[in-house]
């Protein structure tokens, strides 16, 4: 293994790990980064599928996005409620039931295996079935809770009640996740703290607020990071329950943009949404990778 | 006594919350279940009733967009896992093994581009792929799901590789093994189980991928997941034919969940 150093060409062992990566790197060049080169450009022309002409306008559709009510009022908070409370439920019921979960007791193993269900069931499944459950008229759940006495509540026609479906939809497909990975990094910490704070007489609590939660940091942070970029780009599971309605008051960014395409056939104006999507995601991508690697540093 | 009454108290909460995860993760699955085998009258009957049949799931077979769409789901998750493992595996070696700038930067743009969402890059792509005749096709459905799972699964294989220590592949390559014989015949066998369970995490996300069959697929390789789509958006009423076509549907999940569930936790523990 000599390391032979010359100033343009790649030593053996360089050329070794270009060859690993080629394949995934073409694949990835054509089919996500030429595709968003061409959607970067798109976006700055008037491009409709109706009415080609695809004339250079500059900013003007960004600016258009920017100043629609719609993305304004609806689009961006929806998108960011969405994704701060489905993780964060989603985080505090995985923490939840990985605790409960982390002891022997009978019927563990079938436990363990329904909870994986949510996780292999399509998102669009997932979301046929919560449509159906939550009928107005015939849904399980609402004839539960008319059954208990609450008022009856018109899931899919008001804004707040779809969008909390929509968001406890997404939470019962994603706390199972944080519960099997938490669970997993629960088994795998040190039992010497745990008998070390039951010898001082700590309540359980107290035991997991001071020594499970501060071991488990930097994989929460890491479940929080990968998470929050899935829940930005939620699509399945809005499109299916709401469409983005009623009166297009529970479109996130992902069904907004795609509405602009494919409703209105807005080609240029959907791009330039999607690449403000895009740009967001990139600040809190990186923004979020550097707090990881902050903490990882510190733990 | 007190301590005794404590003891009862705190194992029947514990009860009731197992009982709780129960019914809360297996309901509304069964709901779909019991209602994908009740006859068209009997749908809105949720407690009574045992007016119980198969023809749901007879109809839904009759209708050939659905068993093709079934088909072309089976056929693209299997090829696409196939291929993107292939791909990924090399990827995911070459972040765990080595430094240097080369691997710094192939992690940036892995990273990078697993956060831009996935509506970014599948708009441009629907003209991208009717500009090059594919739209709509198993070609230009397929390669765009290889490069979807090309940031995450590098990912998931580093995580894997990081696990396996490199002693015997450094032993190899004293041995007088070449890199890739090294890679080839040492890490590759020893990963096995590892690219097992990424298997079939790739197979059912495929399988169950939504955005890119809604957009990219139509009527000549129609996707399962958009076929159920339109059921759900289009015609929205007849309940039992959709919770059939849906119990169809996640009959592979329900399958690795039950028989593959070591394969799935090690996938997701990765």
């Amino acid at each position: 293994m000599t390391a032979r150093f010359t100033k343009f060409g790649f030593d053996e062992k360089e050329r070794f790990m270009l060859f690993l990566i080629a394949p995934a790197a073409i694949v990835l060049a054509c089919f996500e980064i030429i595709p968003i080169l061409i959607g970067m450009n798109a976006s700055f022309r008037e491009w409709s599928l109706v009415n080609p002409q695809r004339t250079w306008v500059g900013p003007k559709q960004y600016i258009a996005v920017f100043t629609d009510p719609v993305f304004l009022k609806m689009v961006l908070p929806n998108t960011f409620v969405l994704t701060i409370v489905s993780v964060g439920v989603s985080l505090a019921l995985g923490l939840a039931l990985a605790s409960l979960l982390n002891r022997p007791f009978f019927g563990r193993a079938v436990v363990r295996t329904i909870i994986l269900l949510p996780l292999t069931i399509a998102p669009v499944i997932t979301a046929t079935m919560m449509r159906w459950s939550f009928n107005d008229q015939f849904g399980v759940i609402t004839i539960f809770l008319s059954y208990l006495g609450l008022p009856d509540v018109a899931w899919l026609s008001d804004r707040w009640p779809s969008f909390a479906l929509i968001i406890i939809t997404d939470i019962w497909i994603w706390t199972p996740w944080f519960t099997i990975i938490l669970l997993a990094a629960m088994q795998g910490l040190p039992p010497e703290p745990f008998e070390a704070a039951r010898i001082d007489a700590a309540t359980p609590w107290c035991i997991f607020r001071r020594v499970t939660l501060p071991m488990l940091r930097p994989v929460i942070i890491v479940c929080v990071l990968i998470r929050a970029i899935d829940a930005f780009r939620t699509f399945d599971q809005v499109w299916i329950l709401t469409g983005g309605g009623p009166a297009r008051s529970t479109e996130v960014f992902s069904v907004y943009a795609y509405v602009l395409a494919f409703v209105d056939l807005d080609i240029g104006r959907a791009a330039a949404a999607a690449g403000i999507g895009a740009l967001i995601m990139l600040f809190v991508g990186v923004g979020l990778y550097r707090l990881v690697n902050r903490s990882m540093e510190v733990s | 006594m007190i301590s005794f009454a404590l003891h009862t108290l705190r194992r029947s909460i514990f009860a009731i919350s197992i009982a709780a995860i129960f019914v809360v993760f297996v309901g509304p699955i069964a709901i779909l279940g019991v209602t994908s085998i009740r006859p068209a009258s009997g749908v809105f009957y949720i407690w009574r009733g045992t007016n119980f049949t198969l023809n749901n799931f007879v109809e839904v077979l009759h209708q050939s967009q659905v068993v093709q769409a079934m088909w072309n789901s089976f056929v693209l998750s299997t090829l696409a896992t196939i291929l993107s493992l292939s791909i990924t595996i090399g990827s995911g070696y070459m972040l765990s093994r080595f430094g240097g700038w080369i691997q710094r930067s192939w992690f940036a743009t892995i990273y990078i581009f697993r956060t831009v969402p996935y509506i970014s890059w599948v708009l441009p792509l629907y003209l991208v792929n009717t500009r090059l005749g594919i739209y709509d096709t198993y070609v230009g459905l397929l390669l765009p799901h290889i490069a979807v799972h090309v940031c995450f699964f590098s990912w998931l294989m580093k995580g894997f590789f990081d696990g396996i220590n490199p002693s015997m592949e450094y032993a190899a390559l004293i041995d007088g093994c070449t890199r890739w014989g090294a890679f080839c015949r040492v890490a590759l066998p020893a990963a096995m189980p590892g690219i097992a369970a990424l298997a079939i995490l790739c197979w059912l996300s495929t399988w169950n991928e939504f955005l890119f069959a809604l957009i990219l697929s139509g009527k000549r390789t129609p996707l399962i997941t958009s076929t159920m789509a339109q059921f759900v958006t289009e015609t929205g009423t007849e309940w039992n034919l959709m919770s059939a076509t849906a119990v169809l549907a996640m009959m592979p999940a329900l399958l690795v969940t039950i028989f593959g569930q070591k394969y799935v936790i090690r996938g997701l523990r990765m």
